[in-house]
Order: C-alpha cells, then structure tokens, then sequence
C-alpha cells in the first residue's frame, strides 16, 4: 500500500506545470461551452387550445388557476413561478397531469379526451421536430 | 518467381508494426461496448502519440491515414459516414499535433498534447457532422457530452502514453 502511495505521488509530481495548464484550459473550455449550449430557452406565455379554438394565451409569469370546460368536463390548469401543469382533469387515464410541470420553450401538455392543449411560445419560434 | 520491384526499408517496417498495433487497438475499442453511441476512448491515439515523440511526425501521418482506411475496411464502414467521422477527426488531431507538436519539452509533455489531440479530433468530426451529415445547429448540444469525453480519455491517452515512453527508454 506505502508502495502505492509513493508510486502515485511520484506520478503526480512528473505531471509537469504545462500540463496542468492545458489540462485547466481544457476544464474550462468544456465548463463554459456546456453552459451555453445548455441554456434551453424558458417561454413567456402560455397558450390553451381546446380542439381548434384557441382559448387564451396567458403569462407564464403569474400565479393563475384557471378552469376550461371541455367536452367530458373541466379541467384546471395551474400556472405557478414561470411552469405550468395540469391539476384535474375529468379524463380516465390522467397522462395528462402525470406529465407534471412545463417551463420550456415549444414544451406542450395534450389531454386528448378532453381536447385540451396547452403549448409554451416565447418571443422566437424555436424549431419543432428535427428531420435527417 | 518475379523480384517485387518496390524496394521496402526500414522506415516501411516500421511504419508497418505501428499501424498494425493501431488497428489491433481501434479494432479492440470497436468491440467494446459504449454506454453513449459515438463516445470512444481512442486508445489508438497512444500509439500515433508514441511515433511523434518516439520517432518523427510523418511516420505518424502514415500510421494514422493508414489505420483509419485499414479498420474501416475490415469493420465494413469504408465510405460510409463513420469512416470520414474517423478521417476528418484524425486529419484535425494531426494537424493539431503537428502545430503543437515542439511543446513537449520542459513545461509540457505528452499529456497535454494527447488532450490537444483529442479536442482536435471531437472538432474535426462535429465540422463534419453540421457541414455534411447532420446540417442542423441542434448537434451542438450533444457538444459537452464529447467534450467531457475528450478530457477523460484524453488525459488517460496521456498517462498511458507516457507510462509506455517511459518503459521504452529503460
């Protein structure tokens, strides 16, 4: 085990100053690029369609429980700190509040029995499927 | 029987035993499983590292051009995208290698060039894959991923790299 140790520091100490420059450099150049390239864009609105007529769009920046009344009954919507989800929802399966909270751009929530839909929009229009 | 007219020296043979100790390793790191599709260690990268130090760069460019037509030849991916993947990354490492190739030296050593090399390799193949496969600005988040990917294996190439030149010259 001492053998170890001593092998292991011997090691360190030939790692030269050079090194651990590049080897910071590198850190950082990967720290910074993740941090732009991550950076998913947050909506502004919200927008709640029922079938093809579209209710309303709302802030996302607003604490607001809304109820809509769609074709099986009413569902609630809660919008709370810049997210957004479903609550109730009179459908059987509820994939539709399982889906819990949205706050990204283009990000939607459907609930296909009772028509109701409600899709992030910001300023731009992100893109919505990528084809290769 | 006919006398081969290609006069084949030295230099062939050694440039001969290095790739094919290349290919054996990138053939190895082809088999082995990857928890992310198109992250590899590049363990092949230590022996183009090994020839730069050891020997000189040219005999490097031909163990490296070489290694990248055999082992898409014999993995079945010659022309095809992966093989101009693997073309483009090790054009860019070499390049790289070549410009930076007179650090090591003092303050630094083959560690930093095999980090340097791995960067080069993950820009030559996004270039690449936005100019040609995949023409879309969304591939760019898959950047830290490989990124996080070449400093690891990078800096494994080096030590091990290292470890190698320094039970060569004993």
């Amino acid at each position: 085990m001492k053998k170890l140790i001593k092998k292991i520091s011997q090691f360190i100490k030939k790692i030269l100053i050079g090194d651990l420059f590049i080897i910071f450099i590198f850190i950082v150049l990967t720290g910074y690029l993740s941090s732009i390239l991550w950076n998913f864009p947050q909506g502004e609105y919200l927008k709640i369609q029922m079938g093809k007529q579209e209710i309303g769009s709302f802030s996302l920046n607003q604490n607001l429980t809304k109820i809509i009344e769609g074709p099986i009954g009413k569902t609630e919507v809660i919008i709370e700190s810049g997210k957004v989800r479903i609550s109730k929802s009179p459908c059987t399966k509820k994939y539709c509040i399982y889906q819990g909270w949205i706050n990204q751009l283009n990000q939607i929530i459907v609930c296909v029995p009772n028509q109701i839909s409600i899709s992030i929009i910001g300023n731009q229009s992100d893109y919505d499927s990528l084809n290769y | 029987m006919t006398r081969s007219i290609i006069k084949i020296n030295n230099q062939d043979h050694k440039i001969a035993k290095l790739a094919a100790i290349a290919i054996a390793l990138s053939i190895i790191e082809f088999f082995l499983p990857s928890p992310i599709p198109g992250v590899k260690p590049g363990i092949a990268n230590i022996i183009i590292l090994f020839t730069i130090i050891k020997f000189d760069f040219p005999t490097a460019v031909w163990v490296s051009i070489i290694r990248v037509f055999v082992v898409s030849i014999i993995v079945g991916t010659f022309l095809g995208p992966t093989f101009f993947l693997s073309l483009s990354g090790s054009l860019f490492s070499l390049m790289f290698l070549f410009l930076f190739k007179n650090i090591n030296g003092k303050y630094f050593s083959v560690i930093s060039l095999s980090l340097i090399a791995a960067f080069a390799h993950i820009i030559g193949q996004f270039l690449i894959v936005r100019l040609w496969i995949i023409p879309h600005d969304g591939i760019f988040y898959l950047l830290p991923i490989f990124m996080i990917s070449a400093l690891i294996f990078g800096l494994v190439n080096g030590i091990a790299t290292r470890a190698l030149l320094t039970l060569n010259t004993k």
